[in-house]
């Protein structure tokens, strides 16, 4: 190919405010650079100076009550009309819109844009009250999407249900390279006696309450055992519920940045995920097996599952304090079989490395925009119809 | 004058809405065409590689060889009955692992599906009382789905482990094989 393939992706959400769309975009759009492509990203945010070079703005997000929570979307002339300019200026190849069901960006791109639209789905929505509302509108813009990629398989059911067409799974990635490089937090890391948790300290659904309870008899086997905690929620509360015999075993270090996540995973010769229930995957296991620790989790189906049955990482049963105390306390004390767990779950995580994943969305990027014989390219949707339904939104 | 310019207001909306849903007819239909072309180029490029698979692994891949020959020559008419006879020899005949040819069998579904999914759209959209009525979609006749067996497996493919195989994303029918979904944390 002469030209370098010019990929255009839009985020519905506001870049700067942390979500799994924005990260999903991020780390897209990040692997498509560094495999050499050209890509341009539009999104709304806040303060235009968190957007990386390869991001444009498409103006604030409005934050509207909607369905018992707060939605932040972004419709209006003016947005319709950066998108406009952005769809011409970039001469792109092909069009990635993220979550086109949510008013706002890819919406708009869906409704102004011509050509090879390639769209992913991320949320499992069964009875979206916009989309029932809004189906008959939106369908124009829909039927322009010539591929439909789900992240997981609830959200491609509901893409049947809503939409009545199918599509293809692609899951969300981990940027291994990212969590395999990075190193311990300052005064932690592999000794022999660390576990590691991340994840909300106050939600009981996350299980820290059963890993503090594994504590005591952990420490009765490992008597210098130690945890480090991070994650947000009320540490103080945490802190008071302890036993003060065990408050200098815990370092809580409360909400961490984004740079520091993958170093949390580094910081524990285990890390720890007492899960109690209704994850329906555990992207949090393929991130420690990304920065190579190995990984003790509740035996709750989803986790099971990415562990393999229990050859990528040990299984305790899931509530059961004391069965994770031993399963802790056995694995401390055999680093051999510390090193195969880290071995098995380099295996587990490689192909939802994004560069993998990425190299699968190339491909239907590759028949979207091959189809015929003539090469299509996006283009402005210049009929009437769009120009007034882009200036009544 | 209220009435005539109410009329003339009426009928600029009406004609304005007409139009409209004409080219949204017109897009739909080269959208299907695309989906088509792109569809028939994946078909060959499978039948090719199966051909040259087939050349490659011997007499006992006579079948496949066949197969794909037959799928190769066969018109529109018999092409369906000729594509499912080259996946099922595909299925029956260990022809060696081979990546590219692989590759080939998941694109074919792939295309399918994204022909299938525009055929749908375009009829549901010419089907409409008012579209058929006033024959917006011109007289040419409606698209066809593209029926055929294209399930994805062949004896020979490497194992790719738990998570997304090789090849360009899972197909439909392979989801459930694979573990469950990534949410947001």
């Amino acid at each position: 190919m002469a030209r370098r393939m010019k990929i255009g992706i839009t985020c519905p959400y506001t870049w700067d405010v942390p979500g799994g769309v924005q990260s999903h975009v991020r780390d897209l759009a990040e692997t498509y650079i560094d495999l050499g492509y050209d890509v341009s990203v539009i999104t709304p945010v806040d303060d235009e100076a968190n957007l990386p070079p390869y991001a444009v703005s498409a103006g604030k997000a409005v934050a509207l009550p909607y369905n018992g929570s707060v939605s932040r979307v972004l419709l209006g002339v003016k947005s319709g009309a950066r998108v406009r300019r952005w769809l011409r200026e970039s001469d792109l190849d092909v069009l990635h819109v993220h979550e086109p069901t949510a008013p706002s960006v890819s919406l708009l791109a869906c409704l102004n844009a011509d050509g090879p639209i390639v769209a992913t789905f991320h949320t499992m929505n069964p009875r979206s009250r916009f989309l029932s509302a809004a189906r008959g509108v939106l369908q124009p813009s829909f039927e322009k999407i010539r591929a439909r990629i789900a992240v997981s398989e609830a959200a491609r059911r509901t893409v049947v249900e809503h939409l009545g067409v199918d599509a293809i799974l692609i899951p969300n990635g981990v940027l291994v390279r990212t969590f395999a490089n990075a190193g311990p937090l300052p005064g932690y890391g592999p000794d022999g006696r660390t576990i590691a948790f991340l994840g909300r300290i106050d939600e009981p659904r996350k299980g820290l309450a059963v890993l503090l309870a594994a504590l005591p008899e952990l420490i009765e086997r490992v008597p210098d055992a130690r945890l480090v905690v991070a994650g947000p929620g009320d540490v103080e509360h945490v802190r008071d519920g302890l036993d003060p015999a065990l408050l200098d075993r815990v370092d809580l270090l409360g909400l961490v940045s984004a740079e520091d996540k993958p170093r949390v995973y580094c910081s524990g010769d285990i890390y720890c995920a007492p899960n109690t229930g209704q994850e329906s995957f555990g992207i949090v296991l393929l991130e420690a097996m990304a920065a190579g620790t190995p990984v003790v989790s509740s035996d709750i189906a989803a986790f099971r599952r990415v562990l393999d049955g229990g050859r990528a990482g040990k299984l305790f049963r899931n509530g059961d304090a004391s069965s994770l105390a031993t399963v802790l306390a056995d694995l401390l004390a055999d680093s051999g079989e510390r090193q195969r767990l880290v071995e098995a779950g380099r295996e587990v995580v490689a192909p939802y490395d994004w560069p993998v994943l990425a190299g699968q969305i190339l491909q239907v990027y590759e028949m979207v925009t091959e189809e015929g014989t003539a090469r299509r390219r996006v283009g402005v949707d210049d009929s009437a119809g769009s120009r007034v339904a882009a200036e009544a939104v | 004058m209220y009435v005539v310019v109410l009329v003339v207001a009426l009928v600029v909306i009406i004609a304005t809405y007409l139009t409209w849903l004409g080219m949204r007819i017109d897009r739909l239909g080269a959208r299907v065409r695309d989906a088509r072309a792109s569809l028939d180029v994946q078909l060959e490029r499978r039948a090719d590689g199966a051909r040259e698979a087939a050349e490659r692994a011997g007499p006992q891949a006579a079948p496949v060889r066949e197969a794909a020959l037959s799928a190769l020559a066969a018109c529109s008419d018999e092409c369906e009955v000729a594509e499912s006879g080259l996946t099922r020899a595909l299925r029956a005949t260990p022809l060696g692992p081979d990546d590219e040819l692989s590759t080939e069998v998941a694109r074919v579904s792939l295309a399918r599906q994204f022909h299938n999914d525009a055929v749908r759209d375009l009829r549901t959209l010419r089907g409409r009382w008012l579209v058929r009525s006033l024959r917006l979609g011109g007289r040419s006749p409606l698209p066809a789905y593209f029926e055929i067996d294209d399930d994805a497996t062949l004896p020979t493919a490497p194992y790719s482990g738990p998570g997304p195989g090789a090849g360009p994303g899972p197909g439909p029918g392979t989801a459930e094989a694979r573990p469950g979904q990534p949410t947001h944390t």
